[in-house]
């Protein structure tokens, strides 16, 4: 009797859960085909919606996407493209100004303390809350790395953005050179261990000293040391790699202790300038682009460098004569494990913009799947797995040193004032390499103008003597 | 005696007042451009104002900017020597070759006309292209420039010029002589086409050599003329950024951060807009003392008078 209730009771219990989820089903059925594009777009049909950001392949395959936007709601998209701190100081003065010159901004995640705690940017919470303009179908908590989407559009706790860009940094080296029978062999007679891409930073240096060859004008790296943000961006795989950080924080919206003149820092900053006498002549005068244009001349073995370069380089046969050559990793491992160095572009949507709702459809629209893909094929770097999941994606040579990447991407501080902290440190590794000063000196003296800039939230933990 | 009607009546209007609203346009434009934007900059030197941090709002803190600038800025003080030694520098090879390309000229060139139009070709492209273009001769590994002076043994294969700390300011410097030394040739040029030839024939008369010429009239007759070209240049020169912006971005470490390129800096790298402005207002300053002393040693009791 009690075994035939309860069969009856949990029947019952399971039908009604059954209706329920059903009910449930039908309606996120209903209300995904109840939402259009075109539908939630028609209030702001004839609104021109200006954005900006870095001329890059992404930007420009956004542009080509457009049309497509702007033919199904009747919004008018336009993008203005710069360099990438022309890109940054337009932003940073029209912010400034209220002139609401763009509607939306696409810009790195180092900027975001400085928008938000500026009263620059909104949250898009109440976008994501909005019946109207949020398409069901998209979750992006669902649909995008959930640590990196953090890390690049995320600040304090609250979303302010979408990433545009995931960009990474790994290790691109020649594959053709190290899978060389006579290289092979050669490597191993003097080294004593197979010639493979490097997994730690001695082979890296063994590889590096190994293929530098002047008279043949093949280099065994190539770093980025001009007095400039590459080079800081460069340093920062090495630091992080070496167990090292720049402040003792767990995300970058904080501010703590400042740890960037700890013994691994030094460490890091040491090894990194002794890869400086395997690199080309005029290595103190490089930036990220010219040493692209270095790996697509074949000229060098192997470097560090971003994810968005990496199609010029392994895919476009009409800027590289290394198409076909070239194998990508995550950067060797130190005391820090696998990490690598991200700095994304976000979506962002100004206090002053003047078409906030026509902005988030376009971004909104720009996450899509199909969109996404585009963009990741014609040189961008979705921060959506499923994106990389695909076939077309899968074949691209740089796929799976992206998706590691992402994997463990790390924060960096975003607080105000970490740009001025950034060029702190530029100025300072610059004159390491410059030979002006040795790399505990460049180091402290980092320590303490950061800590000075920072004030009473940042003390030094390695305080100078 | 029409003349002197039309002269009588233009006083009168002058004397009625009627040059106010001739004067007020260009008075407006100065006050407009000059006047208010440095009143301005006066005044947000004396704020904390900063588009990075949002605690500094622009309050008015007094003259704590121009304190921390003297006594707490050594980065500022290495600019501005390294600043001052780059004038120095610049405008002294560029006024000696300036000045004696241009002799030859007026003494030896009969077709002046032509190679003065050739010698304005370096002045009339932007600072930004001539920082480009030497980017580009003296790029290490492709440079054409770098190319030569490694074939002619100048500079050593392993090495290249804006990698190497200290060949940065002399090439830079370099860059500087080649854009601006033919706008001295021009200047000076222009001067002595315009000598008198009665003072060389009686000196001629008076048995006086070419040398006694040169130091006792052409040089005095030629000072204000000099004075204006090294004026200009020595104006120009404390404010260069564009080609060492393009070129080096002040490094490799601190070898090329001129004055400007650090007021950049702070200004549109950090948004510390109050302390920019203090660093452009001490900028200002020093080019006016050094102006005003300068020009006070030119024209001190000069035998021409005043330009």
């Amino acid at each position: 009797m009690l075994a035939n209730r309860l069969t009856r009771g949990t029947l019952g219990a399971a039908m009604i859960a059954v209706a329920l989820g059903t009910t449930s089903v039908v309606s996120q059925v209903s209300t995904a085909a109840a939402w259009s594009l075109e539908e939630a777009a028609a209030p702001y049909k004839g609104a021109t919606i200006r954005t900006i950001g870095e001329a890059l392949p992404p930007l420009e395959a956004m542009k080509k996407l457009a049309p497509e936007f702007e033919k199904r709601t009747g919004i008018k998209v336009e993008i203005e493209m710069y360099e990438h701190s022309e890109a940054v100081n337009k932003v940073m003065l029209d912010l400034n100004s209220r002139r609401g010159r763009y509607d939306f901004i696409i810009q790195p995640h180092r900027e975001l303390g400085k928008f938000v705690t500026n009263g620059h940017l909104g949250s898009l919470e109440k976008y994501l809350d909005s019946a109207e303009l949020r398409d069901p179908q998209f979750k992006p908590e669902d649909q995008l790395y959930p640590r990196l989407w953090k890390e690049i559009s995320w600040y304090d706790g609250k979303v302010y953005g979408f990433p545009f860009t995931a960009l990474s940094m790994y290790m691109w080296y020649r594959s053709d050179l190290l899978s060389d029978e006579k290289e092979k062999e050669g490597f191993k007679a003097r080294y004593g261990y197979d010639l493979a891409p490097a997994q730690d930073w001695k082979q890296y240096r063994d590889i590096a000293e190994w293929f530098t060859r002047p008279d043949q004008r093949l280099y065994g790296t190539a770093l980025q040391g001009k007095r400039h943000e590459a080079l800081w961006y460069e340093w920062l795989n090495f630091l992080y790699s070496f167990g090292g950080d720049m402040l003792d924080t767990k995300s970058g919206s904080e501010c703590g202790p400042v740890i960037v003149n700890s013994p691994q820092a030094i460490a890091a900053t040491e090894y990194y300038k002794s890869l400086k006498a395997f690199s080309p002549p005029d290595t103190l005068n490089y930036f990220w682009d010219d040493v692209m244009a270095l790996m697509q001349q074949g000229e060098v073995a192997q470097l560090i460098m971003w994810n968005d370069s990496t199609y010029a380089v392994a895919v476009d046969e009409s800027a590289s004569t290394v198409v076909g050559k070239m194998g990508f990793d995550i950067v060797p491992q130190g005391e820090g494990g696998k990490v690598a160095q991200v700095e994304g572009w976000s979506y962002l949507v100004p206090t002053s913009s003047k078409n906030k709702e026509a902005a988030y459809l376009f971004i909104q629209w720009m996450m899509d799947y199909d969109q996404q893909l585009n963009q990741h094929l014609n040189g961008g770097a979705t921060a959506r797995p499923d994106v990389y999941s695909s076939e077309e994606v899968q074949k691209l040579p740089y796929s799976r040193a992206s998706m590691d990447s992402n994997a463990v991407a790390r924060s960096k501080p975003t607080v105000p004032l970490s740009g001025e902290m950034t060029d702190i440190l530029v100025r300072e590794l610059s004159s390491y390499l410059a030979d002006e000063k040795t790399a505990k000196e460049a180091l402290d003296r980092s320590a303490q103008d950061i800590s000075t800039l920072l004030g009473s939230c940042a003390p030094m933990k390695y305080p100078v003597e | 005696m029409n003349t002197v009607k039309q002269l009588s009546r233009g006083r009168f209007l002058l004397d009625r007042g009627a040059s106010l609203p001739l004067l007020l346009p260009a008075t407006l434009l100065v006050l407009v451009f000059l006047v208010g934007p440095f009143g301005y900059m006066a005044y947000t030197a004396m704020t904390d104002l900063s588009y990075a941090n949002p605690d500094q709002n622009g309050a008015f803190i007094g003259l704590d900017n121009f304190r921390q600038l003297v006594r707490n800025d050594p980065v500022f003080w290495d600019s501005f020597w390294l600043t001052i030694r780059f004038v120095v520098a610049s405008v002294t090879v560029e006024f000696a070759l300036g000045f004696a390309l241009a002799w030859l000229i007026w003494r030896f060139i009969e077709r002046q006309r032509l190679l003065t139009t050739l010698l304005l070709v370096p002045m009339m492209l932007a600072p930004v292209a001539v920082g480009l273009i030497w980017r580009l001769l003296l790029q290490g590994d492709f440079g054409m420039v770098s190319y030569y002076l490694r074939a002619v043994g100048l500079l050593s294969q392993q090495s290249a010029v804006f990698s190497t700390p200290y060949l940065v300011m002399p090439t830079i410097i370099a860059i500087d002589v080649w854009q601006w030394t033919p706008f001295v040739t021009l200047i000076i040029l222009a001067g002595l086409m315009s000598l008198p030839k009665a003072p060389f024939e009686a000196a001629t008369m008076d048995g006086a050599g070419p040398w006694r010429q040169f130091i006792d009239i052409m040089l005095p007759l030629l000072r204000p003329i000099i004075a204006l070209v090294l004026l200009l240049r020595g104006i120009d020169a404390f404010k260069e950024f564009d080609k060492v912006f393009i070129l080096t971005g002040g490094g490799p470490g601190t070898v090329s951060e001129l004055l400007s390129i650090y007021a950049y800096r702070v200004n549109f790298k950090n948004w510390n807009l109050g302390y920019g402005a203090t660093v452009a207002f001490m900028v200002y300053l020093v080019v006016l003392i050094l102006c005003s002393i300068f020009y006070k040693a030119v024209y001190w009791k000069s035998p021409v008078g005043k330009v």
